[in-house]
């Protein structure tokens, strides 16, 4: 039972119930709104954040849970946007790497440069598996337009991200 | 600390290994990718309809502040579209209904003679890297894989997946769209005045008939003026002026060379932001030049996952190429992809596809 209790209490199982909520808002609501026509991608916000907050490893074991999640959803094949999002995380836990106490702004301008490094990572990851076509001059604008939308939404972003991935001590 | 750091690279390497292994089995169309996606959906659609209800205000007021202005224009728009089309409506039903009694005369078959179910779209790719959308029919109305899928319009896309109440239609604008199609050419404008005696020996394409006609009648002159109108997609009309003398009449045969010359190729999607191309066009001499304007539909044929003569769309641009290499057609749809709500999804399969009892 208190194993059971651990599990349940465990920041890896909160973090696949807010997954849920959080890819139920992309399927939904910043599917329909599409600002220059570009959904942004809060996905990858979460997955960004979560490593500028806990470094590379819990970046990219989240980015890894989060793209599983995301990939069974999508037509595309099961498993590339795990490995995307992944790298994704694993590349904004570098911050921390680099810098013990970053800033608000290093945090802001780190979330800026992964988000448009991550919507890079995927047409790439499309191309090296054989779907061709998505390397095109309209990836520059899509880049551009998810990271300042992942830029605004950031401090909820990271509200939610450190709620979320906090290690708590289950008191029984 | 060295503990959980261990644990942590463990998972790292066992969840990039399992994405590894699922891209691959996914990439061989394997069930079992199927099978966890079918579970993860009955987990993830409750969820997801709940958001859709609470969230729906947001959506209508973004829609409301950013497109109010226009919807209006298209309103008008579309009203005038409507008026102009009300008339040409009744013309091209009774040209529809010919062309398919024609068809089934001759044993050909017709979109007429195919079961077909309505959609309604549900969803859109929520990334920007795939060009899909998702409607709320699936396996339990009999849609299966490959199937093509229409509005009003024309062609939208084929089916690539399906689940029992729900499938995934990638649009023609995607990618990894290809689909053979047939380019109906117009033959080039012509205007021919052919001046012809009534005993001499008469050119093609005018025969004139007279109905009392005599061995040793006088020299009459005929002046026939034969002129080509160019329609983009449609046989061209000629019209016969016949002179003096009154009383005689003439029988206009098309030359087989005036008639729309169909060449076959395959279109490919590249990406919401550029139009589709056809590419395999033949540049052989016989089918000309071809023309801006011209319809794009689906070739058919035993192996092709869509039947005949569905529109697709209309040559925007002809991209010439050197040497032997046919030239390659850009293609503006005839379907507005951006605006897609209710769908018909052809029942059909091609006889190699067919499962035998």
């Amino acid at each position: 039972m208190i194993r059971f209790l651990t599990i349940m209490s465990s920041r890896w199982t909160r973090l696949v119930l807010v997954m849920l909520v959080v890819l139920s808002l992309q399927t939904t609501l910043f599917t329909e709104l599409r600002p220059f026509g570009v959904a942004a991608q809060l996905v990858l916000l979460f997955v960004v954040v979560s490593g500028s907050i806990n470094g590379v490893a819990i970046g990219a074991l989240t980015g890894l849970i989060a793209g599983l999640m995301y990939d069974f959803i999508l037509p595309t094949p099961v498993g590339l946007t795990s490995l995307t999002l992944g790298l994704a995380g694993a590349t904004a836990g570098l911050l921390l790497y680099f810098f013990d106490q970053p800033t608000w702004w290093m945090r802001l301008v780190t979330v800026v440069i992964v988000s448009v490094l991550g919507e890079i990572y995927y047409p790439l990851a499309q191309t090296v598996v054989g779907l061709d076509g998505w390397l095109q001059l309209r990836m520059i604008k899509v880049a551009i337009v998810v990271a300042i939308f992942n830029a605004i939404l950031s401090p909820l972003a990271l509200l939610i991200c450190r709620w979320t991935l906090a290690e708590r001590k289950l008191s029984v | 600390m060295a503990v959980a750091q261990s644990t942590r690279r463990r998972a790292i390497i066992l969840l990039v290994l399992t994405s590894i292994i699922l891209v691959t089995l996914d990439l061989q169309n394997s069930s079992a990718t199927s099978g966890l996606r079918n579970i993860f959906g009955a987990i993830f659609r409750p969820v997801e309809s709940t958001t859709r209800v609470i969230t729906r205000p947001i959506s209508n007021a973004w829609y409301g502040i950013f497109n109010y202005n226009d919807v209006l224009d298209e309103n008008d728009r579309l009203r005038e579209k409507v008026a102009q089309q009300q008339g040409a409506t009744v013309a091209a039903a009774a040209s529809v209904r010919l062309a398919q009694e024609l068809l089934a005369l001759n044993g050909l078959p017709t979109l007429a003679g195919i079961n077909a179910v309505t959609a309604q779209v549900i969803g859109e790719s929520p990334t920007n890297f795939s060009q899909t959308i998702e409607i709320n029919q699936g396996s339990e109305s009999g849609i299966r894989v490959g199937m093509p899928v229409l509005n009003a319009a024309g062609l939208v896309g084929k089916v690539t997946k399906v689940y029992g109440d729900r499938s995934v239609v990638m649009l023609i604008t995607d990618p990894d769209f290809a689909l053979s199609i047939k380019v109906v050419n117009s033959p080039r404008q012509t205007t021919t005045t052919t001046i012809a005696k009534s005993n001499a020996a008469v050119p093609s394409p005018v025969v004139p008939v007279e109905p009392d006609a005599t061995q040793d009648s006088e020299i009459s002159t005929t002046t026939t003026t034969t002129t080509t109108t160019t329609i983009a997609g449609f046989t061209p009309s000629v019209t016969t002026l016949p002179a003096t003398p009154a009383g005689v009449s003439s029988i206009t045969v098309p030359l087989a060379s005036d008639l729309a010359i169909r060449e076959t190729g395959v279109i490919e999607g590249r990406g919401p932001s550029r139009q589709p191309t056809v590419r395999f066009i033949s540049n052989a001499v016989r089918f000309g030049d071809i023309q801006v304007g011209v319809p794009i539909v689906t070739a058919g044929g035993s192996r092709s996952l869509a039947p005949p003569d569905i529109l697709v769309g209309t040559v925007s641009r002809v991209v010439e190429r050197l040497g032997s290499a046919g030239p390659v057609l850009e293609i503006e749809p005839v379907a507005d992809l951006t605006n897609l709500s209710f769908l018909r999804v052809l029942l059909y399969q091609p006889i190699t596809e067919k499962v035998t009892p």
